[in-house]
């Protein structure tokens, strides 16, 4: 286990030199971002001053050495708009969309293996119609467009919940219910597949001749079973959401890396775009080998070729 | 399995162990996913109520302030919190009559061509308990301009050339200008005073100043909350506490208006929601197209003329604006210093407008060269759409118009020098906010042959802007009226389209009237509770 | 290369942001198909059924494919049919409620804020929607595949390579490639499809990659190998009949996320530019209106549902019709189709 995981990390770390690098170059593609700082009537000596200042006028080769050699004293450099330093700002946004997007993958992974599960028992039955018609079109909404339904409807005119921010009581519902709708729709569609399989199977059968009920059959035997492809999905889905909640996070004034990442690039903010996708991508291969590690967990084949 | 039969456990047990043992991998499997959900459980929403209900102001803006660093106010998103809020200036201009106010100077003087003495107030301490004199300002002054911090007030205010500043004693303060320059002054009341000990090395983030309010907690990203300055020299404000939050979309912010959750939300448009609890206020902003005079077909007058001709203004700010905003024939709104009551719109005639294509493109002018038209996304409510309509009726009028949107920074690279090479001829939608109260700021920008945003001009044209910059009182009215006024009829490099309205939401707990200066600097102590 | 990711590719990882999503449905739990045995009665019918009558025969995915022929259909010729329509201003009819038809039937879905009809604009911008979407898909399936077929043959360092790319890919922030792409290369649909291309390409890189190295260790492989079939050859004549199904899968119901993508992107300000319409664009735009006239932004919300969800069950039959082993579930007739408890028996 211990060589597999240090193998992963080890061969983790090309991957991301080349993510954070591609978006050093890409980023500065974009020109200079002296406009943006200065004012406007500023003269050429102020934007000489301004670039020489943050290093634009190197050629981009030495500014990546430059800043490869900070990421090295883990000094991600300074935001050109509030000053401070670029990699506090990434790790305090960071927690909040993580909690987020943790919140909202318990609730669709649980809420669909409930639903998925029930709608397997009988297959092709009305309840497992009606599930999977609503599972698809909960898979195909925009999420935007639901966050904003969703204001409107619950916060102003129903006046139930607040409309935004991150105090007071039930401010979590709207955002996660609209996060939460997509990855439920899907989830819920993989586990009725897991599930139809798996309650097919001749130990499902030998449970039930020996006169098993429905819940214990689901929970005991066939759930494990489907657990594995369901996990996984839910896995990516999660990666997906720690990158994908940028729109709820802008709607809902949530302070999350999404709205940091989008805020920087349109802002050409360029030390705060490179850290905040540098933590993400760790975040992203992180969670990648979480997900590995719980397949095998689950998987006693797989675990074969872990132990290795 | 290995083991010989006898040495292995009865399979009863066997079979026990390998379901515990399948119990504790699930245990486990479950415990690893959900660590990563409960190792994030940081305290970002556990952070204390939002407080301030009562006694305290809740206002949303639409977007969080980059600093606080006052020699930046000149950015509205720092400006609407910190000027005459947390910092003072010197003076302060009253947005409603443009006349200038004392505020930490009693007085102030011209005792030359180029040099104005100003008087310091007595009495009056900063927040964190150091006496406030001369010293100060004349440090503040000397942070902002002549310093290499690169401040935005410096360039927004104030030209290349360096201020003398000599605090003659504690209550006396010298300011001397290179050239003659009858509006120092009022440049100065950008200049917001700090105490000696700031850093003059790095911008500050959470300054201290001589304000109503101090910075009571900032959680960056997530409120900023002022509290009541103990010190205050003036007149105490009416709120104990002021929160600011800050929610990108508009609908979001008059939301939590009409929902009680905030007392006064900024920069709203007329659709978002905000319903009776909307009020509209002049703000000081104008929009209008800049024309590439050095292009063809934009070099010929006649081109321009109609252009200004097709535009329908009326009718945009009617159904576009929903009635906000009024025709516009000039980049100056009324209470700016130098705006003409004298100067009308163009008015929409289409026939004129075609008979002018017609009449250039009988000369030989290329009038089928495509015209690109640059509008930026989110500049005002409903931009995409006016610039549709703008594109529509310069087509009817038989021009070539190719329309693009692009985000702020793309479009400042249309707006500023050096401009984007090669562009063609452009047709730049522009919006410009005249916070400083005089046209001179205006037209040095627009309309001097190498202003920073201007595209075309001519050595007569300067040399009037330059005289003018030279007056006072009268003659400077009269002078950059006739500017304006030449700008529109003759040089016509802008086609003018409306002096624009801003929305706000109002609670009905809070009473306040908003006024054109409101979107850049709001001032927290003309707040109160109603009733 | 983990050996791990190997068994993990039935359910392809994402990374990234609203363009990076899994496909539901594409884990291949290979637990025992232990269904109930095809009735025998219908073995030679079973071999005869063909993909159309199995689709006729199941009427949801008929009316999805009806749906896609029919957006598709308008999509190729609607521009053409209703002309300046879309861009046609009209300030005194602006914002009309949709379904009252005394304003002519071009507004008979509203008109929008400069009173453009709905109809005229939700038809031009069905085909700027799919004229992104399908080449997207397209694309990335196209070379994802090839890609990852060859990987997954020669196995070993090009494996890990790809496998490595794909990591990449994956990890890579679209949003910062679809501002940068926008900004310095000019806006234009063509780079959005190819942003949505390289984002995708990773799900067909896996999956293909996956299928073919499970296929190049089984026995027909072997045995053309043997004959020195060159390895292109091996590909095209063994591996891709065998793929093909699981990536026209994959490709359908990735179509689904494509199009949401650009949505996404187009209400973040970087997808499509006015003034261009997509359906993405213009549920954007019409967020501001929601409270007054609500069917700017519903109707080509509701556009862009109802062709995902067609897609979707389009995708869901596919995947049905496509394994040997599942499709006799389609080839039964309606009443029986039912069943009453999975695990029992059909009662003959």
């Amino acid at each position: 286990m211990i060589t597999f995981l240090r193998r992963r990390a080890l061969t983790s770390v090309i991957p991301l030199a080349v993510v954070v690098l591609g978006v050093f170059c890409l980023a500065r593609l974009t020109g200079n971002p002296a406009s943006l700082y200065l004012p406007l009537n500023a003269t050429d000596r102020m934007r000489q001053e301004f670039a020489e200042r943050n290093g634009f006028d190197q050629p981009v080769l030495s500014q990546m050495f430059d800043y490869l050699g900070g990421v090295l004293r883990l000094d991600f450099g300074e935001s050109l708009r509030t000053g401070q330093a670029a990699g506090g700002m990434a790790l305090d946004a960071f927690p909040a969309t993580l909690q987020l997007a943790g919140f909202t993958m318990l609730i669709a992974v649980l809420g669909s293996a409930v639903v998925g599960s029930w709608a397997a028992l009988k297959p092709n039955g009305l309840a497992d119609r009606v599930c999977s018609t609503m599972s698809m079109v909960a898979a195909s909404v925009p999420d935007f467009w639901l966050a904003i339904v969703g204001v409107w409807i619950f916060a102003v005119t129903l006046g139930w919940l607040p409309t935004s921010g991150v105090t007071g009581h039930g401010i979590w519902i709207l955002p996660i219910a609209t996060l939460a709708v997509r990855p439920f729709g899907v989830l819920v569609q993989v586990v009725r597949g897991a599930m139809v399989s798996a309650l097919s199977s001749p130990y499902v059968k030998l449970a039930r001749s020996k006169g098993a009920d429905d819940y214990r059959i689901v929970t005991r035997h066939a759930l494990r079973n489907a657990a594995a492809p369901a996990l996984t999905v839910a896995g990516d889905l999660t990666v997906g959401l720690v990158n994908g909640a940028v729109v709820v996070e802008t709607i809902f004034g949530w302070p999350g890396i999404g709205k940091l990442m989008i805020d920087s690039i349109l802002q050409r903010d360029f030390a705060v775009l490179q850290a905040a996708v540098l933590l993400t991508a760790v975040a992203i291969f992180v969670l990648n080998i979480l997900i590995d590690v719980c397949y095998a967990l689950l998987d006693a084949r797989v675990r074969q070729t872990v132990k290795t | 399995m290995s083991l010989p039969s006898k040495l292995r456990a009865p399979r009863r047990n066997r079979a026990i162990g390998r379901f515990r043992a399948v119990r504790r991998r699930t245990a486990v499997a479950a415990a690893v996913s959900g660590f990563a959900v409960l190792v994030s459980s940081c305290t970002v929403a556990n952070s204390d109520s939002l407080g301030g209900s009562g006694t305290g102001l809740r206002v949303v803006l639409p977007e969080e302030p980059p600093t606080l660093e006052p020699c930046e106010s000149s950015l509205t998103s720092t400006g609407v919190v910190v000027r005459s809020n947390i910092t003072q200036p010197l003076i302060e201009r009253n947005p409603k009559s443009g006349d200038l106010d004392p505020l930490l100077a009693t007085g102030w003087k011209r005792t030359s061509d180029t040099q104005w003495t100003f008087t310091m107030r007595d009495g009056v301490d900063f927040q964190d308990g150091t006496a406030f004199n001369a010293r100060d300002a004349a440090y503040s002054i000397e942070r902002a301009v002549n310093s290499d911090l690169g401040c935005n007030v410096d360039g927004y205010v104030f030209g290349e050339d360096p201020l003398e500043v000599e605090a003659v004693d504690e209550k006396t303060l010298t300011v001397e200008s290179k050239e003659p320059d009858p509006i120092l002054p009022l440049r100065l009341s950008f200049v917001e005073i700090v105490p000696t000990s700031t850093s003059t090395a790095k911008k500050v983030r959470q300054p201290v100043g001589t304000g109503p309010y101090e910075i009571g907690r900032w959680d960056t990203g997530l409120k900023l909350r002022l509290d009541r300055n103990k010190r205050y020299w003036g007149k105490a404000p009416a709120y104990e506490n002021v929160t600011y939050q800050w929610r990108a979309e508009g609908t979001v912010r008059a939301a939590m208006v009409t929902s009680d959750e905030a007392d006064v939300a900024l920069k709203l448009g007329p659709l978002d929601g905000a319903g009776d609890l909307g009020v509209n206020h002049p703000n000081n902003e104008t929009t209008a197209l800049r024309l590439t005079g050095d292009e063809p077909p934009l070099d010929d007058p006649r081109i321009r003329r109609a252009v200004n001709y097709a535009l329908d203004k009326r009718g945009i700010v009617k159904s576009l604006f929903s009635g906000l905003g009024k025709p516009a024939g000039q980049l100056v709104p009324s209470g700016v210093l130098g705006h003409n009551p004298g100067i009308k719109p163009w008015p929409h005639d289409l026939k004129k407008a075609k008979a002018l294509v017609n009449a250039a493109k009988a000369d030989g002018v290329p009038t089928g060269k495509q015209i690109l038209m640059v509008g930026r996304n989110e500049l005002f409510p409903r931009v995409s759409e006016t610039a549709e309509v703008l594109q529509e009726q310069l087509t009817q009028a038989g021009l070539n118009i190719k329309l693009k949107m692009v985000d702020e920074s793309a479009h400042l690279e249309y707006q500023l020098r050096p401009f984007v090479p090669d562009a063609g001829p452009v047709a730049l939608l522009i919006q410009h906010g005249n916070q400083a109260g005089d046209a001179a700021f205006t037209v040095d920008q627009y309309m001097k042959a190498e202003g920073a945003q201007s595209v075309m001009g001519t050595k007569r044209f300067d040399r009037m802007i330059a005289e003018a910059g030279r007056k006072s009182g009268k003659a400077r009215q009269d002078a950059y009226e006739e500017l304006l006024d030449q700008q529109n009829s003759e040089v016509t490099q802008f086609a003018h389209i409306a002096h624009m309205t801003g929305v706000i939401a109002l609670s009905p707990h809070v009473s306040y009237t908003p006024n054109s200066a409101t979107n850049d600097e709001m001032r927290l102590a003309d707040i109160r509770p109603a009733g | 290369m983990s050996p791990m990711a190997h068994d993990r590719q039935g359910a392809p990882p994402t990374g990234g942001d609203p363009a990076a999503e899994p496909i539901p449905g594409q884990t291949r739990v290979r637990a025992d198909e232990a269904a109930p045995a095809p009735p025998q009665a219908t073995g030679r019918a079973a071999a005869r059924t063909s993909m159309w009558r199995l689709l006729l025969r199941d009427r949801v995915a008929t009316v999805a494919a009806g749906v896609l022929v029919l957006i598709a259909s308008t999509a190729v010729v609607g521009p053409w049919l209703v002309g300046d329509l879309a861009t046609e201003q009209n300030l005194d009819a602006v914002n009309t409620a949709p379904f009252h038809s005394e304003n002519g039937w071009a507004y008979i879905l509203g008109s929008d804020s400069l009173g453009r009809s709905m109809l005229a604009r939700l038809v031009v911008a069905t085909r700027t929607t799919i004229s992104v979407a399908v080449p997207a898909v397209l694309i990335s399936l196209f070379i994802g595949s090839v890609w990852g077929m060859w990987a997954g043959y020669h196995r070993r360092w090009r494996e890990t390579l790809s496998m490595r790319i794909a990591d990449i890919i994956l990890s890579f922030p679209s949003l910062l490639l679809a501002v940068v792409v926008l900004y310095v290369f000019s806006p234009s649909a063509a780079n959005i499809v190819a942003i949505l291309a390289i984002a995708r390409l990773p799900i067909y890189l896996r999956t293909a990659r996956a299928e073919s190295a499970e296929l190049q260790s089984r026995l027909f492989v072997d045995a053309a190998r043997t004959f020195g079939t060159r390895s292109g050859a091996v590909i095209r004549r063994h591996v891709l009949p065998t793929v093909l199904p699981t990536l026209l899968t994959v490709a359908t119901a990735d179509f689904c996320f494509v199009m949401l993508s650009e949505s996404s992107l187009s209400f973040l300000g970087i997808g499509i530019q006015p003034p261009d319409i997509s359906w993405g664009l213009m549920t954007a735009q019409g967020r501001q209106y929601l409270q007054t006239s609500w069917w700017m932004s519903i109707f080509p919300g509701l556009a862009i549902v109802i062709t995902t969800v067609s897609a979707s069950v389009l995708a869901a039959w596919f995947r049905i019709a496509t394994d040997p082993a599942q499709r006799w579930r389609l080839s039964l007739p309606r009443r029986k189709r039912s069943v009453r408890k999975a695990g029992q028996e059909v009662r003959r």
